[in-house]
């Protein structure tokens, strides 16, 4: 703002001094761990585990990346991922729209009071469902099935109820009238007005979940098997060389990783707006 | 006129029964809408919660109903005095007294700093962000590989510091590094909503306080905090709430491939909870000990919404915010 004012003062330049070392400094610390990660992907491991240690790689190894998809069944992993954070997304955007819609343009007495329960929802601790739902799942059999993401993801999330019954609750109103008049019902209305009018809050929905499937551990880990488990719960473990008595390799792993996080860094980057907006409207971390 | 009064009633009915099915039909609408919802909440949600606290009150061990037995409070009682839990559970509480308060002050100090329209400022948020988009996984390994007292960077550079230190940061310090990886994953998300606050803010309040003669820390003190206090409120409660559930980085960063167990640094309650339910199979005395988080958890969210009203201001309602 004031950077290009002539009369600029001793203290101003400073203050601006400061607020920028402050930036880059706290920029050099949280971008390290990151530098780190990246470079491990592309080195010999024996330059990985060398002391003192060995910043850069002599010749960057970018077979790491193949080694790391060709020495277990990457593809498999990631298309189970792939398949849970899809499915869930479209079922849980679906269902938590029409909820949402609802809780924005129904007007029943007790809309108010059901919208709590939601809100109340939010502040439950995850974790003390997540177990006792674990319980359920099991006692019916569905533990080392898709079904537990299924009919949770059927059922909605408060967080994306919450969002979308906002953003609905900003659409004008005439938009809706116009079709009342030419005799569209609610659904017509929500599914021909409302839903193409919020592709910003699908897409950052669609983030969010997506993200949040794809990089989970816990649920995974406790109800899938090896065979059918999601990418996450592999590379937590780590990959091994197959060729030599299943040695864990470190920068293999990494290499790993790296695609692991690919996607959700160039949605990222290509959706920042939204996603923090969405941060901001729902207090969800992505 | 009987005839007429007939015809007003029964008109009067009529119209009544239209618009109460009208009403009706309303409703039939609403709840529809929100059906997938609600079966939902009273399958997935409600149902487990009840079953997980009869669960607590039994000697449950995840697949043998045919000796179940219902021990009454037994498993609290056995909470309260098993020193296991006692220690975990202070374990968790230093770790929430470490990362909370850190947490909040680092997030809103980055915010402050980018609310100041610098050049560029896009970027560093974009940079600050960027971190907690990574999952656990891929955040847990970049931490360990950097930590590691063997290859990992921060090593090297103690040691360039203080050559010979080492710091055994996985181990004895464990509690501290987890501070350091969730701050590191949670600045991000923090500073946006702090600068989200911050920017709902009216510029002319502040500016009204400079022309009044405020200088720039009394107009920070007087008009930026108290405005601010709403978003720390909300960002106290999340914080409070996720803090005591940490489970999955504590799990991740410390174990071998095999054990469970933490050293004792960061053997955080849930972490000896899960290892109650998954590992010895006491699903009853899991479940307790869950409960017991979660009425602790609950307890301390009202303590803070109770201590609002001395605290945060809510007086000017910002166009559009609220």
């Amino acid at each position: 703002m004031s950077v290009r004012s002539k009369g600029m003062s001793l203290r101003k330049l400073l203050g601006l001094l400061i607020s920028y070392g402050v930036l880059i400094l706290v920029t050099v610390v949280l971008m390290l761990p990151v530098f780190w990660f990246l470079l491990t992907s592309v080195k010999a491991e024996s330059e990985f585990v060398s002391w003192p240690i060995r910043v850069f790689p002599a010749v960057p190894q970018w077979s790491n990346y193949v080694k790391a998809v060709t020495w277990f069944p990457f593809a498999r992993h990631a298309w189970n991922s792939f398949f849970l954070a899809t499915t869930t997304s479209i079922l849980t955007i679906i269902t938590s729209s029409l909820a949402g819609f609802a809780f924005a343009r129904i007007n029943v007495p007790e809309r108010n009071k059901l919208f709590r329960v939601i809100i109340a929802m939010l502040i439950v601790p995850g974790i003390v469902t997540l177990i006792p739902q674990f319980i359920v799942y099991a006692r019916l059999k569905l533990t080392n099935t898709y079904w537990p993401w299924i009919l949770g993801a059927l059922s909605g999330s408060p967080y994306f109820i919450f969002m979308f019954r906002q953003f609905f609750t900003g659409i004008p109103r005439e938009l809706e009238d116009a079709a009342e008049v030419d005799g569209a019902g609610p659904f017509r209305i929500f599914w021909q007005i409302f839903l193409p009018n919020s592709l910003p809050v699908i897409a950052t929905a669609f983030i969010f979940n997506f993200n949040g499937v794809w990089g989970d551990w816990l649920m995974p880990t406790l109800y899938l098997t090896d065979r059918n488990t999601t990418l996450a719960v592999k590379l937590a473990q780590g990959i091994r060389n197959p060729h030599a008595e299943s040695v864990f390799i470190y920068t293999v792993s990494m290499a790993g990783c790296v695609i692991f996080i690919l996607p959700m860094v160039i949605t990222f980057f290509l959706a920042q707006r939204h996603i923090l907006q969405g941060v901001v409207t729902s207090g969800l971390k992505g | 006129m009987f005839k007429s009064s007939a015809v007003w009633l029964l008109g009067d009915q009529t119209g009544r029964r239209r618009l109460s099915s009208r009403a009706w039909r309303k409703r039939v609408t609403f709840y529809l809408f929100i059906s997938p919802w609600v079966i939902g909440f009273v399958a997935l949600y409600l149902i487990p919660l009840v079953l997980g606290l009869l669960t607590s009150t039994t000697n449950y061990d995840g697949t043998d109903l045919a000796h179940l037995k219902f021990v009454r409070l037994d498993n609290y009682a056995r909470a309260f005095s098993d020193p296991e839990a006692a220690f975990t559970a202070g374990r968790t509480l230093l770790w929430v007294a470490l990362n909370l308060p850190a947490w909040l002050l680092l997030s809103f100090m980055l915010a402050l700093i980018l609310n100041q329209g610098l050049r560029g400022r896009g970027i560093f948020r974009t940079l600050y962000y960027l971190p907690s988009v990574m999952p656990a996984v891929a955040t847990v390994w970049t931490w360990k590989i950097f930590l590691d007292n063997n290859f990992g960077l921060l090593a090297a550079i103690v040691d360039w510091i203080l050559p010979g230190a080492v710091i055994p940061w996985l181990t004895k310090y464990a509690l501290g590094s987890m501070t350091l990886v969730s701050l590191w994953g949670g600045l991000g998300s923090g500073m946006v909503i702090f600068l989200a606050g911050l920017q709902g803010i009216p510029r002319e309040l502040e500016e009204a306080a400079r022309i009044d003669g405020a200088n720039r820390l009394q107009v920070f003190g007087y008009v930026t905090i108290p405005l601010i206090t709403p978003v720390i409120f909300f960002q106290l409660i999340m914080g409070l709430i996720g803090g005591f559930q940490a489970l999955v980085i504590p799990l991740l960063l410390v174990s071998g491939y095999s054990s469970r167990t933490p050293p004792r640094s960061l053997y955080l309650y849930m972490v000896y909870t899960y290892n109650q339910i998954f590992v010895y199979q006491r699903f009853g005395y899991g479940t307790a000990l869950l409960w017991i988080l979660f009425a602790v958890i609950l307890s301390l969210t009202l303590l803070v919404f109770a201590t609002q009203r001395h605290w945060v201001h809510y007086e000017v309602e910002a166009e559009g915010e609220r």
